[in-house]
């Protein structure tokens, strides 16, 4: 025994020697529960592989790490493929992980699953809260990676339909643990108004559950949903169906689907334009020839056509109306003349009813006559007036040896008043002196 | 929500293509008089101009965000193979990532 005693080193190093070099522990494919996570500034991760009596110090190193699709947390359970080593210094062993896989995706849908819900209860998948994208957008912002197969089906499509169409790509990590980070920034800087983006396509091509994880992250989850753009989510093929499509504004079950939500075909537009100008053109058009024929079948009419016909016509029946009035003319003088012929007739009769009538005005003028004053002189009446001329008509308008005169047929006489004798009527009444004496 | 006429005063192209549809419908009617049909006609002409422009609007660009040196992004055009869409670039375009 005493002959065969190690140093330290010399016995680690066997203990190196035994372990890396066996067979049995390279390369060999170990499951288990992560835990103390340690994402190191190097780029190397540290964690501890447990299960329920055991655990195993690991390392993945950046080399190794890179090309890992997800973000290793606490309690995820893993299967790792990887060697062991020997570190001496420590005198510890450590599983150094080469790569690795999801043990069972049951804890991560799980989880995904809470947190859908946990943005469903802050209504936060409203679809009141959706963003209307511009139909015809200026500038399409992309969020993917400038390698993928995403970015090329995306602008393929996009020029195919809209050959002028802008694109601003944000470049960003599609999968690994830092993709989701890179993702958000994407979002963000295309918000930038300084970009003038009016859509974002965020997504990437088709990929394992593991690689599409970055989509289900809460961080993108929310970069979508507080992105001020209309955002596309475009996440692998048609079956996946990552948190990002819930939380965007419109859905596209591929990034070429995205690029034809986006981009509206502009020969299509162009066609529907052109079709409704030729629409607007022809019914005013029409309109034109419509009321242009009208207006000949107006214009074609005799009148028109001929003007001088309406002076003509005029003359014609200027000619007729004289013709007529001098015809009327001569019928009036014709008849006229013939009623003249039986004038003297007329004049008789005319004459012998002007006797009549004659001598029956001298009987009424006879009759008017006698009435008058002087038929009444001449009958034997007189006339007495007073000095003024006033006509006598009582015994009281007069007074003892005033002057009065006297109208008889012939002429006149001044007389004086020397008694006056009233007559009652029915009797005699004496009223002093009153006879009138010549 | 995002506003959705950019340029002030002018309409959206979506609005204008709207309008023009209005317009052929209403000339197509015919209820209108020939003076209101010739100024619907010359402003759906305008209204068909003004979409032609929009869609000729912008000229084909695909350009790449890049973080400068003092942390500023910038933009950078990239050609296209029109092929296969993919860019062509001779840079690693891994490194300009934001």
């Amino acid at each position: 025994m005493e002959d065969h005693t190690y140093s330290v080193s010399e016995i680690t190093r066997l203990l190196k020697k035994s372990i890396e070099g066996n067979p049995d522990f390279t390369s060999v494919w170990v499951k288990g529960e992560l835990s103390n996570v340690t994402y190191h500034s190097s780029g190397h991760i540290y964690f501890t592989l447990k299960d329920e009596s055991a655990v195993l110090s690991s390392a993945f190193f950046k080399y190794a790490n890179k090309s890992l699709s997800f973000r290793l947390e606490e309690g995820m359970s893993v299967l790792a493929m990887g060697s062991f080593t020997v570190y001496e210094k420590r005198g510890s062993y450590q599983f150094i992980v080469a790569q690795m896989r999801l043990e069972g995706v049951g804890e991560l849908l799980k989880r995904i699953e809470q947190l859908k819900n946990k943005l469903l209860d802050q209504g936060l998948l409203d679809p009141a809260r959706k963003k209307i994208k511009p139909f015809l957008p200026r500038r399409i912002g992309v969020v993917t990676s400038p390698t993928g197969a995403a970015i090329r089906d995306i602008i393929k499509v996009a020029m195919r339909r809209f050959p002028n169409i802008e694109i601003v790509l944000a470049p960003a990590k599609v999968q690994g643990a830092d993709a989701a980070a890179s993702i958000v920034r994407g979002i963000e800087e295309l918000n930038n108004r300084a970009h003038a983006i009016d859509v974002i396509i965020c997504g990437r091509g088709g990929g394992s559950f593991e690689d599409l994880l970055p989509f289900n992250e809460e961080p993108v989850v929310r970069a979508i949903l507080s992105s001020r753009v209309p955002v596309i989510s475009a996440v692998g093929h048609q079956i996946d169906h990552p948190l990002s499509d819930d939380a965007a504004d419109y859905s596209a079950p591929t990034p070429s689907a995205a690029a034809e939500i986006a981009v509206p075909v502009k020969s299509e537009l162009v066609g529907e334009i052109d079709y409704l100008a030729i629409r607007a053109q022809t019914s005013l058009a029409s309109r034109m020839t419509h009321l242009t024929n009208r207006l000949s079948g107006i214009a074609a009419l005799r009148c028109f056509r001929n003007p001088r016909e309406i002076v003509s016509m005029r003359e014609l029946s200027l000619v007729d109306l004289e013709q007529r009035i001098t015809a009327a003319l001569k019928d009036a003088v014709a008849g006229g003349r013939q009623r003249l012929l039986a004038l003297p007739d007329l004049h008789r009769l005319w004459r012998s009813e002007a006797r009549e009538r004659r001598s029956r005005l001298d009987v009424a003028w006879g009759a008017v006559e006698k009435l008058s004053p002087r038929g009444v002189l001449e009958r034997g009446y007189s006339l007495v007036t007073d000095a003024r001329g006033r006509i006598i008509r009582s015994v009281r308008a007069v007074k003892s040896g005033e002057s009065i005169g006297v109208a008889v047929a012939d002429g006149s006489m001044g007389c004086t008043v020397n008694t006056i004798q009233r007559e009652v009527r029915g009797g005699k009444e004496n009223a002093g002196k009153g006879k009138a004496e010549l | 929500m995002e506003k959705k006429t950019p340029a002030k005063g002018k309409p959206s192209f979506e609005k204008a293509l709207e309008e023009l549809e209005k317009i052929a419908e209403r000339l197509e009617d015919g209820s209108l008089g020939l003076e209101e049909s010739i100024a619907e006609f010359e402003r759906g002409s305008r209204l068909a101009r003004y979409c032609r422009e929009k869609l000729d609007e912008a000229e084909r660009r695909i350009e790449i965000l890049q973080k400068g040196g003092d942390g500023t992004v910038e933009k950078r055009a990239v050609r296209v193979k029109p092929d296969t869409g993919e860019i062509e670039d001779d840079e690693d375009l891994q490194g300009s990532l934001l």
